[in-house]
This record gives structure tokens, C-alpha cells and sequence, in this order.
């Protein structure tokens, strides 16, 4: 399997000599292209900082992330945004929808910033609005559209691009649990189809249950990892998770 | 505690109030320059009359002082609300802790002082030395030498700057205090999250109302060019009307019709963040339109008194060495029903009085002008053109008046007289010639159409024909302007047996000769109570003399200079200011959008110049539209200027470019670094 993801001893800290904080300590792990992993984790146990130095928002302390086989520790500035619009895909907890543009801008948007030309643009963006079916509401403008669509149009400007990795930051967080469930069975079929490899944090157990491998931080640190192999129940989890929100219907 | 708040509060958020205190910094600096011109005129020597028109002019100053601190006061609200409002969040944490608005009022009290009075000690330190810069050019301006140059401080200007301000920061108090006691917390607590609702506009509304815009201000440019600036009648109005209209319509379908038009072309519209800049902006004009066209006008204020102000005194100082060609002219109407006063002779009756011209004067003519019983209808003075040369109103004036109006004629000896008094050549006719002179413009037109139409005047019994096809523009008298409007110059055999009109007597003084002794003398004999009692008459109604034109013209001159520089500054730094606030904290209401445009692998150049664009796009149309808007006001302005003389368009236009580019340009950058490292600043606290 060709790896995509590989995170070597990654550090980072806060603060300064007397007073350290470790907010990540000493993470190692690696990704296979096609999967889709979730990082689970307390609140304040560093999983969205990890998240940031992957995805060159934040600069780790000590260590290597290859991504790729692009040791992303060492771009500057310039690779980075460089980097960023050309391997990376973002989904965020929030949307971070532009409201000044309709769905179908705030797709091309992201092929602009690439420098598409405009003769492809527009293919590209039905292509994977007809994927994420989100095609009614490519004319809407954020404040038109339900939460649901909302992240399923960040998802289509997020894989738009054809990203290597694509990152994903609590993206159930602001959702009702129908939404949140079209979501993730989207995100498993962008998987499955078109082998996109998705790495996603999250506190919820129901979101996690629809990853493939799981990675567990505490207090920056690896603290399990569980996964199908490992003996996660995963399909017991999803399934108690599903009756329970039947129950609470 | 809560002043040093206030005290840490002003420290922490300098970028946020460094424009708004350049700016005040600035209007307090130009207020106390020129409400201090009086005290600069204590260092120049100044003639009775300069020393008037620097009276005028410091009055004049006065009463636009008070229109100039309202604009300012104006400025200074505003930009006082926009600093409330980027503050929401934090004013709303202080109400969580459990301050009362009370308090919360007190410390923004306390801010507003503390700038305020900053702003106050560095614009007046700024002032008094600017000042200093300002009185040599004002000496310039008077064409007087600085006696010596002395440092001078206006108690007086001192007193007013900071009376007109403190009023000023007064208001800003009161208003601080009434929108606090507004506020909820609620909305201060969530205005950082808030999104503004937006107004989506059908796009083919935009571009049809763009197209009405278009079609009021042609209709406007139309019948302003046509009416011209000299009369106020219905179609001036409907011009005004119309142009306000068609400049608010312009912007507020502006933005929508610029999407429409780059929509339709997908290479632009998909090229770069083009599409984000252009969403930027019309996401926004529901509220900046009126803004906008506010800024355009006060633009047009700006352009307009600074081009033509200046140009104004140019050309009437310009003008002034061709209508003053004598030293001193002395005038006297015939009175027909009073034969006592029948003189003859200025100088012979002034002798008689024991005044010797002879003792002041080189030389020295008298013109006789006679009645030739002709009136103006002879010459038969076209409609369309009176119109196209004074305008609608003044021109049936004219066309009511004119006709009946006697014309004089004067002997050709007198006028070749005259002329070699001003050393010019002298000219000849035939026995049965004339020519017309004339020194009022408007009338050059009139005039030379009816020489070449070979009109023929009966004077006194006697054909004549043009003995030129042009009319001849030679100043008769010394006087502020051309007055002349049309003389008949015949061969002096005929105006034996008419009756005298007028007697202008021109004299040229002896070589550095003053005239004041002549001033006073005449003043003595010819005084006022011996006039009101008869015993004695004064051989001329009306007496002008070059120095006192000149001093006169200089002081009117200079004030319309200064008062356009006055006008034009503070209406161009409040323009200015006002976008440049309104842009700032736009920038960091922006700030997660391109903080956004960042996370999806912008460029760093790619944002920076979208930042521009936009920035530039708010900062350079309504300039536009007033450039535009001008060009048509300063072409009709500068007909009914050219009444005054001829004015120097490209010489002023440079100016009041190099002045929009310094002061305007300048905000502009400070605008766009100002929103770069907000934007920067936003991004690093990710």
C-alpha cells in the first residue's frame, strides 16, 4: 500500500522555558492511501493541533510530516500555500462557506485559487456537486441552504480539487444527526469510489464508528490505537450507536 | 482604574485610531493656520487698503471656520461610532463582568480625551509652525516684503482652535454616551459572529438602473452645459436634481452591473479571486452606496474649489494688468439738467480748486465722450449668441435693457490720445469711418458680427461704414474690470454740435512718484461736508487708481485662494478618512474570509492583491465619477470665470492632481497597509 500520511515523532510546544506546554508529544503514525482514519480524544488532548501542523496551518516543533513523500516541515512559505492548494482538502466544523457567494462560486473558488481554466471549471463543479448531490442548490447562497448542504458543498470544494489527503475538523460538529449521517455516508463513498483518503477528528463515537482505524490522544500523546484489526467492535459501536438515536426519535 | 483603562485601551488599539488621529491631527492644523493669518500680518508691511483686505479675509475665514467645524465635527462622530463598533465584543465583556453602561460611557469619555487632547497639542504644535510657512506665501500672494521674519503665535487662533474642538469632542461624548445606552448585550456579544444580511438584487435590476444612472447624468451634463453657471433658473435645478440622482443611482447598481458584465465573461470572472472581490464589494453596497455617493459629491466640493479657486485668482490678477493701464483715472457723468456743473475740464477745474495735477502727474488726458443719439438696437445683437455668452437669464436681461441704452461716441483724437498715453501705436480711419471698441467680452462676438456684416450708422447727420472688421478691445479707464460695452470711435469733425455724456480723465504719475499725498489732498478739498453743503463741487463722480485696484484684487484674490485651499482640504481629508475607516473595519470584519482564502492555498500575493483591488476599487470610483463629474463643472465654470479673465485650466488641474495624489493617495496606502497587517495579524492568531 502507497502511504500518504506519515507523521514522525511530532512535538509541539507552548510557552517558553520555565513554563512548557506540551501540546503534542512524540506522535508517530502513517496512512495508506485510500484510507479513512479518525482521531478521537478529549477536548484539550491536541487532536486539532495535530490536525493544524498537518495541514501546514500550524508549524510542529520537532518532527516530520511527509506527505506524499513531501517532508512538509521544510516548505516555506510559498510551497506551503503552494502545497496546501494543491494536496490538501479542508472541511471544517463551521462550513467557513464564503456568504458572499453562491454554492457553485464557492466550489470553483477553489479551482480559481489553482488557476483553472474557466472552460474546466464548470465541469469539475457538477461533476462532484452531481456526487455529493448538491446540484438544486448550486444557485443558493450559504444562508439559503440547511446546515447538511451546507457541508456537503464545503466537502465538494474540499475534494474538488483532487486532493491527496483531505482533512476534516469535527465536520459533524454542527449537525443534526440525519445530516451528519448523509454527511459520513458520503465521505464513505468518496472513499470507496474515488479512493479519497480522509483523516478526520472528532469526539463522537457515532462520526468515529464510520472510520476505518481509529488513532486515540491523551494528553498529546498516542494513547491506543484500535482499529477492525486491533478488535474495535467497530460494527457493534455503529450499530449501538444507530439504535440509540432510534430510541431517542 | 478606569482611566488607565482608557489610558491602555487608546495604547493597545493605536493602529485602529491612527488614521482617525492623522486626520484630526491634521484639521486642527489647518484650522488654527488660517484662523491665524491676522496675527501673520503684524510682520508685513501693509498698505490702508492691503491692511483692509486682510480684514476681509480674516472675516471671511471666521464664517467658514464654523461650516469647516461642523464638517469636522461630522468627521470625528463617525469615526467615533465605526471605533465603537469594531469594539463590541470587548465593551460586551465588560458588561458581562457586571459594569454598568455608566462606567462603560466614562472610560470611552476618557478615550475620546485622551486622543482628543493629543490630537489638539500636536495639530496646534503642527499649526504654529505650518503658520509660519503660511505667511510668506500670504506676503507673496500681497506682493508686500516681510518686514523681518518673526516667529508669531496667534493667542486669538489658539483660543478658537481649541474652543471650536472642544465643542467638537463635546458633541462626540454625548453621541459616545447615547449609542452605549443603546446597546444590548446580547448584540455586543455576537456582533463579531454576525453575518450581514444580505439583499440580493435581481442582476438585471442593477444593470437597468445603471443604465438609468447613466442616462440622468448625461441628461444632467446636457443641461448644465447648456445653462451654464451664471443663471439659477429652472433648468440649473433640474441639472442638480438630476445629477444627484443619476450619482446615486450609479453607485448603487454599480457593483451589481460590474458582476453581471465580468460574469458574462467566465475567463475573467474564474481568473484569480476576481470573483471574490467582485461578491466582496456587492455584498456590501447596500450600505456603502449612499456613503459612496456622499464621498463623490464632497469630491467634486474638492476638485472644483481647488481647480477653479485657484485658477480664479490667477485670472483675476492676469486680467488685472489689462484693464489698469493708467496710473489714475477720474470720471465725471454729465449731469444735462444742472448747468453749473457743466465743467470741461477735470484738471482745470481741480486747479482752480488749488489742486496741481502738474505736481504729481507726467502726463495726463481727458476723453470726451459725446451722445449719438444711436441706440444699441442699431447693432442688432443675436439672441443665441447673448444666450451661449451669458446664459439664459442674464441674456433676457440683456435683450430687455440693451436696446434701449444710448451708445456713446468718442472723437478719434481723444482715442489716439489715450492710446499714446499707454504707449501704444496710434490708429487712423477715413472721413466717413468709424470702429468699435469695447473691453466687455461677451460682447467681442456681437460686435464683430455686425462689422462684417457692413452695418452703416448715421451720427450726426453723417454715413459712416467699419473701418475695421474686428472690434478693438483698448481699456479707456483704470478700473477692476472691463467696462467698456461698445464705443463708437468717429473722426472728430462728427461730434461738432453733440452733447457731452461723460469726461474720463487718465493720468500717468511722475516716475516713483506716490500717490497718497494726491489721495489725501483730494480728500481734504473734495471732503464731505463741503460737498453736502455745496461749497464746492467735485469735478468727478468716480476715481481709481492702479495701486488700489491691485490691493483690492489681491485681497479678493487671495481670499478666494485660501478659502478654496481651506474648503478643499478639509472636505478632501474627511472623504478620505471616512473611507479609509470604513475600509479598515471592514478588514477586520473580513478577516475569517481571507483567513479562509489562506487555508485553501491562496497566495500570499494572490490575497494581498485582491485586498488592493478592493480597496482601490472603493477608494478610486467615486473619485472617478467626480473627476468626471468635474470636467464638465469646471468646463462651464470656466466659462463664467472667463468673465474675469483667462484661466490657466492645465497649470490648476496639475495642481489639484499633485495635491489628490499626496493627501489621497496617501490614505489609500495607509488604508490598504493598515488592512494588510489587520488580515496578517488575524491570521497569525489562527
Amino acid at each position: 500500500m502507497q502511504k500518504i500520511l506519515s507523521v514522525e515523532h511530532i512535538e509541539k510546544y507552548y510557552g517558553n522555558k520555565g513554563n512548557v506546554t506540551k501540546a503534542l508529544d512524540d506522535i508517530s503514525f502513517t496512512l495508506d492511501k485510500g484510507e479513512f482514519v479518525g482521531i478521537m480524544g478529549a477536548s484539550g488532548s491536541g487532536k486539532t493541533t495535530l490536525l493544524n501542523c498537518i495541514s501546514t496551518i500550524d508549524t510542529a516543533t520537532a518532527g516530520h510530516i511527509f506527505i506524499d513523500g513531501a517532508d512538509i516541515t521544510r516548505l516555506n512559505s510559498k510551497q506551503l500555500s503552494r502545497f496546501r492548494r494543491e494536496q490538501l482538502g479542508f472541511i471544517f466544523q463551521d462550513f467557513n462557506l464564503l456568504d458572499t457567494l453562491t454554492a457553485y462560486e464557492n466550489i470553483a473558488l477553489a479551482l480559481a485559487i489553482i488557476k483553472t481554466p474557466a472552460g474546466g471549471i464548470d465541469v469539475s463543479v457538477r461533476q462532484v456537486a452531481k456526487a455529493l448531490e448538491i446540484e438544486e442548490v448550486l444557485k443558493k447562497y450559504p444562508y439559503q441552504m440547511s446546515g447538511g448542504q451546507k457541508q456537503r458543498v464545503a466537502c465538494a470544494r474540499a475534494i474538488v480539487t483532487n486532493p491527496a489527503l483531505i482533512l476534516a475538523d469535527e465536520p459533524t460538529g454542527a449537525l443534526d444527526s440525519k445530516s451528519a449521517r448523509m454527511l459520513l455516508e458520503s465521505f464513505e463513498r468518496l472513499n470507496a469510489d474515488l479512493e479519497a483518503t480522509v483523516l478526520m477528528v472528532t469526539h463522537d463515537a457515532f462520526t468515529a464508528s464510520y472510520c476505518h482505524r481509529i488513532l486515540f490522544i491523551k494528553d498529546g500523546k498516542n494513547f491506543q490505537r484500535a482499529g477492525a484489526r486491533e478488535g474495535y467492535p467497530q460494527a457493534v459501536l455503529r450499530k449501538n450507536h444507530r439504535s440509540g438515536n432510534a430510541a431517542w426519535r | 482604574m478606569f482611566s488607565k483603562l482608557a489610558f491602555k485601551n487608546v495604547t493597545k488599539s493605536i493602529r485602529d485610531y491612527t488614521i482617525y488621529f492623522l486626520t484630526m491631527t491634521f484639521g486642527v492644523c489647518l484650522f488654527y493656520m488660517f484662523n491665524s493669518i491676522d496675527s501673520q500680518a503684524a510682520m508685513m508691511k501693509l498698505s490702508t487698503s492691503q491692511y483692509q483686505s486682510m480684514k476681509m479675509l480674516t472675516a471671511a475665514i471666521g464664517y467658514v471656520s464654523v461650516f469647516i467645524s461642523v464638517i469636522l465635527g461630522f468627521l470625528i462622530v463617525y469615526a467615533n461610532g465605526f471605533l465603537i463598533k469594531r469594539r463590541k465584543k470587548e465593551l460586551g465583556i465588560y458588561m458581562t463582568l457586571g459594569m454598568n453602561k455608566g462606567k462603560i460611557s466614562r472610560i470611552l469619555i476618557a478615550e475620546t480625551f485622551l486622543i482628543g487632547l493629543f490630537a489638539l497639542g500636536v495639530g496646534l504644535l503642527v499649526g504654529v509652525f505650518a503658520a509660519q510657512g503660511l505667511s510668506v506665501v500670504t506676503a507673496k500672494m500681497f506682493e508686500v516684503s516681510l518686514k523681518s521674519f518673526q516667529f508669531t503665535f496667534s493667542m486669538q487662533a489658539f483660543y478658537k482652535t481649541l474652543l471650536y474642538f472642544g465643542i467638537i469632542f463635546l458633541v462626540v461624548m454625548v453621541f459616545n454616551t447615547i449609542s452605549i445606552s443603546r446597546l444590548k448585550l446580547i448584540d455586543l456579544l455576537t456582533a463579531g459572529r454576525k453575518n450581514e444580511s444580505l439583499k440580493i438584487k435581481r442582476l438585471w435590476i442593477s444593470v437597468l438602473l445603471f443604465l438609468v444612472s447613466a442616462a440622468c447624468l448625461a441628461a444632467a451634463y446636457r443641461l448644465i452645459i447648456q445653462n451654464g453657471m451664471m443663471s439659477f433658473g429652472a433648468d440649473f435645478t433640474w441639472s442638480i436634481v438630476l445629477g444627484c440622482v443619476g450619482t446615486l443611482l450609479f453607485f448603487f447598481s454599480l457593483s451589481g452591473f460590474l458582476l453581471r458584465v465580468v460574469q458574462a465573461n467566465k475567463k475573467l470572472y474564474f481568473k484569480n479571486l476576481n470573483m471574490f472581490v467582485l461578491r466582496q464589494i456587492n455584498s456590501k453596497i447596500n450600505t456603502t452606496f449612499l456613503s459612496m455617493s456622499v464621498i463623490c459629491v464632497m469630491l467634486l466640493i474638492t476638485i472644483g474649489t481647488l481647480s477653479t479657486g485657484m485658477g480664479m485668482s490667477n485670472a483675476m490678477t492676469s486680467n488685472i494688468k489689462n484693464t489698469t493701464p493708467y496710473d489714475a483715472s477720474f470720471t465725471y457723468v454729465y449731469h444735462q439738467d444742472d448747468p453749473k456743473k457743466q465743467i470741461q475740464d477735470i484738471a482745470k477745474k481741480m486747479l482752480a480748486d488749488k489742486i496741481d495735477l502738474n505736481h504729481y502727474a507726467k502726463e495726463y488726458v481727458q476723453l470726451n465722450y459725446y451722445d449719438s443719439k444711436l441706440t444699441y438696437s442699431e447693432f442688432h445683437f443675436d439672441r443665441e449668441l447673448l444666450k451661449q455668452n451669458f446664459g439664459d437669464a442674464a441674456a433676457s436681461q440683456i435683450e430687455s435693457e440693451l436696446p434701449q441704452s444710448p451708445v456713446e461716441v468718442l472723437p478719434l483724437s481723444d482715442y489716439n490720445k489715450a492710446l499714446a498715453l499707454q504707449g501704444k501705436p496710434t490708429v487712423d480711419i477715413g472721413n466717413h469711418e468709424f470702429l468699435i471698441n469695447c473691453t466687455v467680452g461677451q460682447l467681442f462676438p456681437q460686435f464683430n458680427r455686425y462689422l462684417k456684416s457692413d452695418g452703416v450708422l448715421t451720427i450726426n447727420g453723417k454715413k459712416l461704414t467699419p473701418a475695421f472688421k474686428a472690434v478693438k478691445q483698448i481699456s479707456m479707464t483704470t478700473a477692476m474690470s472691463g467696462s467698456d460695452a461698445g464705443t463708437v470711435i468717429v473722426p472728430d469733425d462728427v461730434v461738432k454740435g453733440l452733447s457731452r455724456t461723460q469726461e474720463i480723465l487718465n493720468v500717468n504719475y511722475k516716475p516713483g512718484a506716490d500717490e497718497e499725498p494726491l489721495l489725501t489732498q483730494l480728500d481734504t478739498v473734495y471732503n464731505k461736508t463741503a460737498m453736502e453743503n455745496e461749497t464746492i463741487f467735485r469735478p468727478y463722480d468716480m476715481m481709481s487708481t492702479r495701486n488700489k485696484i491691485y490691493a483690492q484684487s489681491v485681497g479678493l484674490s487671495t481670499m478666494i485662494s485660501y478659502l478654496a485651499i481651506y474648503i478643499g482640504l478639509v472636505f478632501l481629508i474627511t472623504s478620505a478618512a471616512i473611507l479609509a475607516l470604513q475600509q479598515l473595519s471592514e478588514a477586520s470584519d473580513n478577516a475569517a474570509r481571507y483567513g479562509l482564502l489562506r487555508k485553501l492555498g491562496a497566495e500570499e500575493k494572490m490575497v494581498n492583491r485582491s485586498l488592493f483591488t478592493q480597496i482601490g476599487i472603493y477608494f478610486f470610483i467615486p473619485l472617478s465619477l467626480a473627476v468626471v463629474h468635474s470636467i464638465v463643472g469646471i468646463k462651464v465654470a470656466n466659462n463664467a470665470v472667463s468673465l474675469l479673465g483667462h484661466m490657466d485650466i492645465l497649470g490648476n488641474t496639475l495642481v489639484t492632481a499633485a495635491v489628490f495624489l499626496v493627501i489621497y493617495g496617501g490614505y489609500f496606502l495607509a488604508t490598504y497597509f493598515g488592512s494588510r497587517s489587520i488580515l496578517r495579524q488575524s491570521e497569525n492568531s489562527l
